[in-house]
């Protein structure tokens, strides 16, 4: 699909309890100029108040429902407000707004309806080897399930047209979206890229990430979610 | 005779239920189903379910019966696990709508209005 030169770019971010960053994440990806829809799950602290002094439009959860829909959410606003281009990006801080442009740029050039972040085709800062391994093992599982020929399975920073968005209807409410999204790209049948990008860890966005129970959740949860319609 | 008999109408009444679940989640209809016949069969031939419970390791045909309610007590609590998934999807499409409406009133789409910048 082709992007416009100028589109206009929507960065959706799901958060929850992310009061101590997401004015700083808010902040960082202002200056590139689109518009922040942060969607606050049901936070028990001030996420929605400090999202909204940073200058973030706040979408707020009744009751906390988890990141995978607090993107969906994110995605249906931002299609209803007339967005070209969204991209998901992670609250606790991890992600670069620099690398947004790298998104939008991969999305022209290559007519892509999906632009994937890849931390392996780019770099991770203070990656732990443990981590390392459980998202080697999360893409090798992707690749065998999706048929997608990428790299890194479980990053949070992507962008996709309107069109791109439009196909995506996540019913995973929690980590197991990021595996569904990608199973929604492949069954969309429309062409995605890769794009080199990086993350940094913290000791916050660690304490926030997944383990390998976590992981074994996720696979329950892709199961059990196909046992009903 | 009469154990026969209740345990006939229990698992006719499971039958039932499978055909109730099977629209919603198939599998799980298509196991009960299978389940339920199979408890119905030792039922009603149990010295095949002794003949049967002797070849698998289980000493009395009795117990495989009762092994055969086990797992249908487990398929029916998976079921319920998987009815409360779709409960959980349903509030989720609910509590969506509420929070992009009331996002809404502050931010009106284009077609609503003239956008705030």
């Amino acid at each position: 699909m082709e992007v416009r030169s100028s589109p206009n770019v929507w960065v959706v971010m799901a958060a929850y309890n992310e009061a101590r960053v997401i004015a700083d994440v808010v902040a960082d990806v202002r200056t590139t100029g689109h518009r922040v829809v942060v969607v606050d799950d049901g936070s028990k602290d001030s996420t929605a108040d400090v999202a909204t002094g940073a200058g973030a439009i706040v979408i707020k959860h009744p009751i906390n429902l988890g990141q995978g829909a607090g993107l969906q959410t994110g995605l249906d606003f931002a299609v209803v407000q007339g967005a070209d281009v969204i991209v998901t990006f992670d609250a606790d801080g991890q992600h670069r707004a620099s690398d947004i442009a790298g998104l939008l740029d991969a999305l022209a050039r290559h007519g892509a309806d999906f632009a994937l972040g890849s931390r392996f085709l780019g770099s991770s800062v203070n990656l732990p080897p443990s981590r390392r391994i459980l998202l080697r093992a999360a893409t090798w599982f992707t690749r065998a399930t999706t048929g997608l020929d990428i790299t890194d399975s479980h990053n949070g920073l992507r962008a996709m047209t309107r069109r791109g968005a439009s196909r995506i209807h996540l019913r995973q409410n929690r980590m197991a979206h990021a595996s569904e999204i990608l199973h929604q790209i492949a069954t969309s049948g429309l062409k995605y890229v890769e794009t080199p990008v990086t993350i940094h860890y913290s000791a916050y966005s660690l304490a926030k990430g997944q383990t390998l129970f976590d992981a074994l959740l996720i696979i329950l949860d892709l199961f059990a979610r196909r046992l009903h319609r | 005779m009469i154990a026969q008999l209740l345990l006939t109408a229990m698992l006719f009444t499971i039958l039932l239920y499978a055909s109730m679940t099977y629209r919603q989640a198939p599998i799980i209809g298509f196991l009960t189903v299978l389940a339920a016949f199979w408890g119905l069969y030792f039922v009603w031939f149990p010295s095949h379910a002794t003949r049967l419970a002797e070849l698998v390791g289980i000493s009395r045909g009795v117990d495989l019966i009762l092994y055969t309610w086990v797992v249908i007590s487990l398929i029916m609590l998976l079921n319920l696990h998987l009815k409360l998934r779709s409960q959980l999807e349903l509030i989720t499409l609910l509590a969506r709508k509420i929070a992009i409406a009331d996002a809404a009133r502050s931010w009106p789409s284009p077609s609503e209005g003239l956008r705030k910048s």
